[in-house]
């Protein structure tokens, strides 16, 4: 067992305006990954204002002060580097990988968009960007077979009013009412300097990334009321179970089971981590060997179990299978079931154990075998729990998980308050 | 002002250097691996040389039911038993299909990729490949498909690739096959195909710590019990371009979005305008930046994204754009598409274009030299296309040199706009009338 999941150096700094700055070297590969989080995410949009937070993430490609519309693809992609963003209900991250000479380039695009949107924010550009998100929800979402599910889920797991009970994507009429001053009024609020961690690895030297993060991040004003999320932490179980049934153009029934966990980062959601390899990772996983093998009603390479690592409220945790042809939607449900409440009674052998922990372990190694990957797990800790060297104690708690805390966890978790989702073939003519 | 308004330049550039490769003929077999000093994590990669252009015409997805049939138990274990020995190990057989090579690999901490490797060859070379169990691995390969169909894109990218190529041959059908041809194998399709092209030894690609490896030992178990020679691979294959264009258009029924997929065939992979021919891609539909993005989503919001490339295996290629637009743009996103693709032919690229374009496509071969997953894949095309060690180095060098001239006369020699099979998947009933209107060609019935 090794004693750490993170055998690199990990440095860290502070600027006097709060952005707080970790670099990790290393010199296997001539690039860099620079990588930002933001505290914020969809867990910061009011009611009406859904979908907010990801479109004012497409936002911040579209230009700033120095840098005209488009040109930050353009200045990334033309010194070799790749890009992206991502949004979800926790935060906004923004990442490039780029060949090492460039890491200065990378740096002054992000300050500049960090202190200088609002004023490049255009009504053109607004009501562009809300166009493309609409076709990513088409496109993700809307025009693919069992698409909307996450929507689906979400609102069943979480009361109305909770941070995570609306989806980061959001609603077609929350998007067309977008205004841009609200968008403008967003930036002011959440992209400060002491709301964000700048994270930087692979070849480069600390000193010199906090000089360059001093020289173009530094003069960029803290803003000092920045604020919270609604607090999610705490969803009183309500003892119902909750049951969806879709009708909808579908090849075949799914079943989605759900319930909320703990959140990402505590000790519980590793324990939850572990089960749901158990129970539905690989083809030695349970719902694999009882649902796709052993009993064969479900389609073997649609059947699988994960947490949604989300850390400020319960995360979710969903069990997932499609039927076979000539399987009922109800056949599958209480096969699925069945299997997911096992998890309560039936002990997990060493075996199990062993199986899950050695699958969690290479996806570690895996995971960390980019500099992006990296930067994006120690912008992660950083961010959720302050603290970037967490990040080498994830995988040793992951490998301590006993069959013992699991058959806890899953009396506690899969007791009470489950969401059953079912999608159904509809009827042709 | 609190924001530094020049952009800085770029630092000292550091040098290209691809790992060192170890090529060597081992236990009957070729090795080919890279030196990666420190990694933990290495790959196993065994290349087959069999691809999707060996399964008889009428038999296409053979080579994928024969992938999944591999895991349902081996000379020495049951399924179960073969995937808890794997997984136990922490890894997973991870299969792959071109229309040029097959392989079959493993990811895994370096201590135990020898282990790991035995379980791979054990799988490939010594299925049990019972007839229950490759009847109800094609049943539930085909059930997959047909899952895989529902979606939009698959009906789309056939419709083309027949269209290109001719649905008689094999390369003018589905490289994974369909529905239909999956539910239509028999068990002895899939033995027969087994003993004529997985007992032959082919190459073990490794990426990892060779300190830390054995290769011989490697080599030991991935060839043992094999024989034969390589396969004779054929020529280029001659594919005529239509004379006009032509529209098909493929139904779906209430779709909120028109997938697009629009192409002609192209040079084959070993063409001497590989280089520019990329990088003119690339200007036109290959990174955000590029023309047909640019116009279609930044400057129309028709699209989520538009990507446009030219592709190539050993005996031929194709050009293709795809897309997912708004239903109720699909006509005027088809005729920018196409006007795009016109003006590219026609008047060539841009210095200030190509520059991003050799830049980006340099670049992305430094920031690809981390992760040994990475590195086997780029052994694996030194393999498939018999290029030598310094291949990359050189890629890297050509790119950075191609000029104006030579990728324009690429755009204008390589791309068809007049020859363009324009496959439309959406709702008929909506966008039908419109896209006749549009006169960019023939609506085929």
């Amino acid at each position: 067992m090794p004693d750490s999941g993170y055998p690199w150096p990990i440095q860290t700094s502070r600027l006097d305006n709060g952005l707080r700055v970790v670099v990790s070297e290393d010199r296997i590969a001539p690039a860099v990954a620079v990588n930002l989080w933001y505290d914020v995410g969809s867990r910061h949009e009011p009611a009406g204002q859904t979908g907010f937070a990801h479109l004012f993430e497409h936002l911040m490609f579209e230009g700033s002060v120095n840098v005209a519309k488009t040109e930050h693809m353009k200045l990334i992609q033309g010194s070799g580097g790749s890009l992206n963003a991502t949004t979800n209900p926790d935060r906004t991250n923004y990442f490039e990988t780029v060949p090492a000479e460039h890491l200065e380039l990378a740096l002054w695009l992000e300050a500049d968009r960090m202190g200088g949107l609002v004023p490049a924010l255009t009504q053109e550009t607004l009501d562009n960007q809300r166009d493309v998100v609409k076709n990513e929800r088409r496109q993700r979402y809307e025009n693919v077979p069992y698409g909307d599910a996450w929507l689906r889920l979400l609102p069943l797991l979480y009361p109305p009013g909770h941070p995570y009970h609306h989806a980061t994507i959001g609603s077609m009429a929350d998007l067309n009412a977008a205004d841009l001053a609200t968008f403008q009024a967003f930036h002011r609020t959440y992209y400060a300097p002491n709301n964000a961690v700048l994270t930087v690895v692979g070849d480069a030297t600390a000193s010199d990334v906090f000089a360059l993060a001093d020289k173009y991040f530094g003069a960029l004003p803290a803003r000092d009321d920045i604020p919270p999320a609604p607090d999610g932490r705490n969803v009183p179980a309500t003892g119902q179970t909750a049951v969806e049934s879709v009708s909808a153009d579908v090849p075949a029934p799914r079943v989605y089971i759900a319930h909320r966990s703990y959140p990402f980062g505590s000790p519980g959601y590793n324990v939850i981590t572990v089960l749901a390899t158990i129970l539905g990772s690989g083809r030695g996983s349970r719902l694999y060997q009882r649902l796709a093998d052993g009993e064969r009603i479900a389609q073997p390479d649609l059947v699988g179990a994960y947490g949604v690592d989300l850390a400020h409220a319960p995360a979710p945790l969903i069990a997932t299978a499609t039927a076979r042809p000539g399987v009922s939607a109800e056949r599958l449900a209480e096969g699925l079931a069945e299997v997911v409440d096992e998890l309560a009674t039936v002990p997990v052998t060493a075996a199990e154990l062993d199986r899950a922990k050695a699958l969690l372990s290479t996806g570690w190694w895996r995971q960390l075998s980019t500099v992006d990957g990296r930067a994006d797990l120690l912008g992660r800790y950083t961010t959720q729990f302050g603290d970037p060297a967490r990040i080498a104690e994830q995988l040793p708690a992951l490998l301590a998980v006993t069959a013992e805390q699991i058959a806890e966890a899953a009396a506690d978790v899969l007791a009470t308050d489950r969401v059953t989702l079912t999608y159904l073939p509809e009827e042709t003519s | 002002m609190t924001l530094i308004a020049d952009r800085p330049g770029p630092g000292a550039a550091r040098p290209y250097r691809f790992p060192p490769v170890v090529r060597r003929t081992a236990a009957g077999g070729q090795v080919v691996a890279a030196h990666l000093p420190g990694q933990n994590l290495a790959v196993a990669l065994l290349l087959l040389d069999v691809g999707a252009g060996q399964e008889p015409v009428g038999k296409e997805g053979l080579s994928g039911v024969l992938a999944k049939a591999l895991e349902e138990g081996t000379a020495q274990r049951d399924a179960a038993a073969y995937a808890l020995a794997v997984e136990g190990l922490g890894t997973a057989l991870s299969t792959g299909l071109d229309w040029d090579s097959f392989q079959a690999s493993v990811v895994i901490p370096v201590d135990r990729l020898s282990a790991a490797v035995e379980l791979l060859a054990e799988a490939v070379r010594t299925p049990r490949l019972d007839s229950a169990d490759v009847r109800r691995v094609r049943d539930d390969e085909a059930t997959a498909l047909r899952m895989d169909w529902a979606n939009p894109g698959p009906r789309a990218d056939a419709a083309l690739r027949a269209d290109l190529f001719g649905a008689q041959n094999r390369w003018g059908r589905p490289m994974h096959g369909d529905p239909e041809s999956v539910a239509g194998l028999d068990v002895e399709d899939v033995t027969v195909f087994h003993s004529e092209w997985f007992l032959r030894p082919g190459t073990l690609i490794v990426a990892g710590d060779l300190d830390r490896i054995d290769l011989d030992a490697l080599a030991a178990a991935a060839f043992a019990g094999t024989g034969g020679g390589p396969a004779e691979r054929g020529g280029p294959i001659e594919v005529p371009l239509h004379s006009g264009r032509r529209i098909i258009l493929v139904d779906r029924p209430g779709s909120v979005q028109s997938t697009l997929r629009l192409g002609h065939p192209s040079p084959h992979r070993a063409h001497p305008d590989h280089v520019p021919m990329t990088l003119a891609g690339t200007v036109l539909g290959g990174a955000f930046t590029s023309r047909l993005n640019h116009l279609l989503r930044e400057v129309h919001g028709y699209t989520y994204g538009i990507r446009g490339d030219f592709a190539a295996s050993r005996r031929f290629g194709r050009f293709a754009v795809s897309s997912g637009v708004q239903t109720a743009v699909t006509a005027p996103a088809l005729v920018e598409a196409v006007g795009e693709i016109t003006r590219t032919q026609a008047t060539g690229v841009t210095e200030d274009e190509l520059e991003v374009a050799r830049s980006w496509r340099a670049g992305q071969l430094s920031v690809e030299l981390q992760s040994p997953r990475a590195i086997a894949s780029a052994l694996t095309t030194l393999v498939v296309h018999d290029l030598p060690d310094d291949y990359h180095a050189r890629l890297r060098e050509s790119l950075l040199s191609a000029d104006v001239d030579q990728v324009s006369a690429a755009a204008a020699t390589h791309l068809h706009p007049e020859a363009l099979t324009l496959v439309i998947e959406g709702d008929a009933a909506v966008i039908r009338a419109d896209l006749e209107a549009t006169a960019l060609g023939d609506l085929l019935p």
